[in-house]
């Protein structure tokens, strides 16, 4: 069995998992930052109270965000070695200072987070939040920065087949990296809110009686959608100009394609160099389910009277529209990822040359084994997301105070050392 | 330059054995702990630092990539199983350690206990089984390709997953006779369901002999192998006879001084990575086929460019790192009371 479809098809399994969750971990701790700070400033207990109903929300996708993130990083070793052997040398870095830089201050700050509650001073467990926050987005940051380069290689030599770094600030002023960065972060930020709006919607339909909390939760929610928006289109767009002239296979025009093959052939012998045609489509997909959230701004009126609660109906169209920004995304990945397609970095080394030698078995075993694993927890993780939303901001056991009976806020059996 | 960033990544790694290693002892005894609440109680005293524990691995692979580029692509393609069936651990624990308090349901949190467990053992014995296949060498070809994962399947390999599962469950049992409540000291009693500190000491101790058994018997097995012979030098006996010293101290300890008993096993869990850093220098990936394709430090590093790079972006940053970690290890100090905050 030939093991490249099989580590192709694992690694987009693995990111478009990973991608589901770190896009609700960005969006949402970016509202969590807004509303922890509404608490320290203003003081009032509705704002704590959402700190802490959507903080747990928050925490259980984190969970899969970092599963699924550590099964990529190793995945770079396990399934793609050629990646690390020709051109570890500078595509390593970014990576690198991720995990220093990044994901290791965000986890330790977040753990904090977690337990400081009734324990820190609120400024300083204010300030452990955005931490949290600035960290994840220095992730995005050198992630995005890591697959640009594999978009369009720059600040690099070659030297005996393999790639030298010669220019660490190329790789972030490159064209394939500023625009794809604003998207993705608006993205994540308009993914948060609709994950707010939808989930308050659904529970305002059920009359609950944390009416304030929730609707102060859908309106921050939409308005986060309408805003997240228009640089989500805007930097969207801008990437047909900047992508086509890197890429010229993926989107460029027909003379400019036809340039591209001839160049590659001659480079690098005959090959099918043209992305598949799924890629192309899902790009049409995902602009129409823009142009559908754009539509976010009809429901800010309908506050007015709070018509938007009374009608119903509006709250049903928020809670539907919860898959949309999933779904956009993720076939935003596919014309990334699958329009530069045959290339592991373009126009440098192919998908072929980057796998790893491993038998085809091997690699078998590991793809069904660590889909079925991503999987099961994906979906436990989203049922337990479902049942925590629908117990509704009661008392999270997230910054419970010590003093409260656990018994009388919560169903959830005692503390163990409580007494 | 080259030597200090390997010294780097060995630091990284063994911290993260240490700090990784006793959320798994404590994940593996869970099985023993029949209630919700005994095993609550048990997760409370991982608790604050959990997340900041497995980033020191995270971290690892990050340096080892960074700095060590050939190194990662040819150890992790070339000991593939081993490592698959870590990962797949530390996936499991990760996941099951912050969600198995997520339900309301008895019979679900059990289940998610069950992968804690599962999880847990699985990343001792998959990282075992790495240091393992390190120190026997790879059959690592020139081309950088390692031929199969037969080469994995030897009974020294299989004992060092062993040794390290025995060396996490024993520093579990440390950390847990430093955590958790100790009634004698004129505390609040503790509930009479929950093991307290004493017990858990009592339970380290009796391990200990378990844990040197297995560490005599990969060592003889290492002896027996022609591989491991000739992959690993005489350096790896220091860091060897500080293992069965560390142990031993453990034993002597445990009852009195849990605090010097939780360093010693702490010890206990650097030097695994001691054993292959030392045993195998200058080479980091020995191959068994042809001495040609074995791969030093110097080899296996990124190129100066690079390594000046990250010298100037990441080596400041590392305080820092430490910094905050010291500060919750400090913030969240002591035995966990009735005040302790409850998460998992």
């Amino acid at each position: 069995m030939d093991p490249l479809p099989l580590a192709r098809l694992q690694f987009a399994t693995t990111t478009s998992i990973h991608f589901l969750f770190v896009l609700v971990t960005l969006g949402l701790v970016t509202l969590l930052v807004y509303l922890q700070t509404a608490s320290f400033v203003t003081r009032k207990p509705v704002y704590e109270r959402m700190v802490r109903f959507w903080g747990s929300i928050y925490l259980i996708n984190y969970v899969l965000g970092i599963a699924a993130g550590i099964v990529l990083e190793f995945q770079f070793g396990l399934n793609w070695s050629g990646l690390s052997r020709y051109i570890g040398n500078v595509f390593g870095a970014p990576l690198a200072l991720e995990t220093l830089l990044a994901f290791f201050l965000e986890s330790t700050l977040l753990g904090m987070w977690i337990f400081g509650w009734h324990r820190l001073r609120r400024g300083v467990h204010l300030a452990l939040l955005y931490g949290v926050a600035i960290t994840a987005y220095v992730s995005a940051f050198f992630i995005m920065a890591a697959n640009a380069w594999l978009q369009h290689p720059v600040g690099y030599e070659i030297r005996d087949g393999v790639a030298y770094l010669t220019d660490f600030g190329a790789l972030f002023t490159n064209p394939t990296f500023t625009m794809a960065l604003g998207h993705v972060v608006s993205a994540a930020v308009l993914t948060g809110g609709m994950v707010m709006a939808g989930i308050s919607a659904w529970l305002l339909l059920r009359r609950t009686p944390d009416y304030e909390l929730l609707r102060k939760s859908l309106w921050i929610g939409l308005v986060t959608v309408t805003v997240a928006g228009v640089p989500l289109m805007g930097f969207g767009f801008a990437q047909f100009g900047a992508v086509g002239a890197v890429q010229p296979t993926k989107l460029g025009d027909e003379a400019a394609k036809a340039a591209a093959v001839a160049d590659f052939t001659a480079r690098f012998g005959p090959d099918e160099y043209l992305p598949p045609v799924w890629a192309n489509a899902s790009l049409g997909f995902m602009i129409l389910i823009g142009f559908t959230l754009a539509w976010a701004f009809v429901m800010l009126p309908l506050f007015h009277r709070d018509w938007i609660v009374r009608l119903k109906f509006p709250l049903v169209i928020v809670g539907l529209s919860i898959p949309l920004p999933f779904l956009a995304s993720i076939m935003g990945w596919l014309t990334r990822e699958g329009g530069r397609q045959p290339w592991a970095a373009y126009g440098l080394l192919k998908v072929d040359d980057a796998v790893s030698g491993v038998s085809g078995g091997v690699m078998l075993a590991s793809f069904l084994g660590f889909t079925a694993l991503l999987l099961a927890l994906t979906v436990a993780n989203w049922l337990l997301i479902a049942k925590r939303a629908a117990r509704g901001a009661g008392d999270p056991a997230l910054g419970r105070s010590l003093d409260t009976d656990p018994a009388a806020d919560d169903a959830r059996p005692e503390p163990a050392l409580a007494r | 330059m080259e030597l200090a960033w390997y010294g780097l990544l060995g630091l990284f790694f063994a911290a993260y054995l240490v700090l990784g290693g006793y959320d798994y002892g404590v994940g593996v005894l869970l099985s023993g702990l029949r209630g919700d609440a005994e095993r609550r109680a048990a997760l409370t005293a991982v608790g604050p630092f959990f997340l900041g524990n497995e980033v020191w691995l995270v971290a690892s692979v990050g340096i080892l990539f960074g700095a060590f580029p050939i190194l990662e692509g040819e150890l992790l393609s070339g000991l593939y199983p081993a490592v698959v069936a870590a990962v797949a651990g530390v996936v499991l624990v990760t996941v099951a350690v912050q969600l198995r308090g997520r339900p309301a349901r008895l019979a679900a949190r059990a289940a998610w206990d069950r992968a804690v467990i599962a999880g847990s053992a699985l990343a001792a014995l998959g990282w075992g089984a790495v240091l393992g296949g390190l120190l026997q060498g790879v059959p690592l070809r020139a081309d950088g390709h390692v031929d199969g994962v037969g080469h994995l399947v030897t009974p020294f390999v299989a004992a060092c997953a062993l040794t390290l599962l025995t060396l996490v469950v024993v520093h579990g049992a440390t950390f847990l006779a430093l955590r958790m409540p100790a009634p004698a000291g004129g505390r609040a009693p503790v509930d009479g369901a929950i093991p307290s500190a004493a017990r858990w000491a009592r339970l380290a101790r009796r391990l200990v002999p378990v844990a040197l058994g297995a560490v005599v018997v990969t060592s003889l097995l290492g002896f027996l192998s022609a591989r491991v012979t000739a992959a690993a030098g005489a350096l790896a006996f220091v860091p060897l006879a500080v293992l069965v010293g560390s142990l031993l101290a453990v034993r002597a300890l445990a009852p009195r001084r849990p605090g010097w008993a939780f360093v010693a096993s702490s010890v206990a869990l650097v030097t695994p990575v001691l054993v292959v850093g030392l045993g195998l220098y200058p080479n980091v990936l020995v191959s068994t086929v042809d001495p040609a394709a074995t791969l030093t430090v110097a080899e296996a590093a990124a190129a100066p460019a690079t390594l000046e790079l990250l010298n100037w972006l990441a080596v400041p940053a590392i305080p820092v790192l430490i910094g905050f970690q010291a500060m919750s290890w400090w913030v969240f100090r002591g035995r966990v009371d009735g005040k302790a905050p409850i998460y998992w």
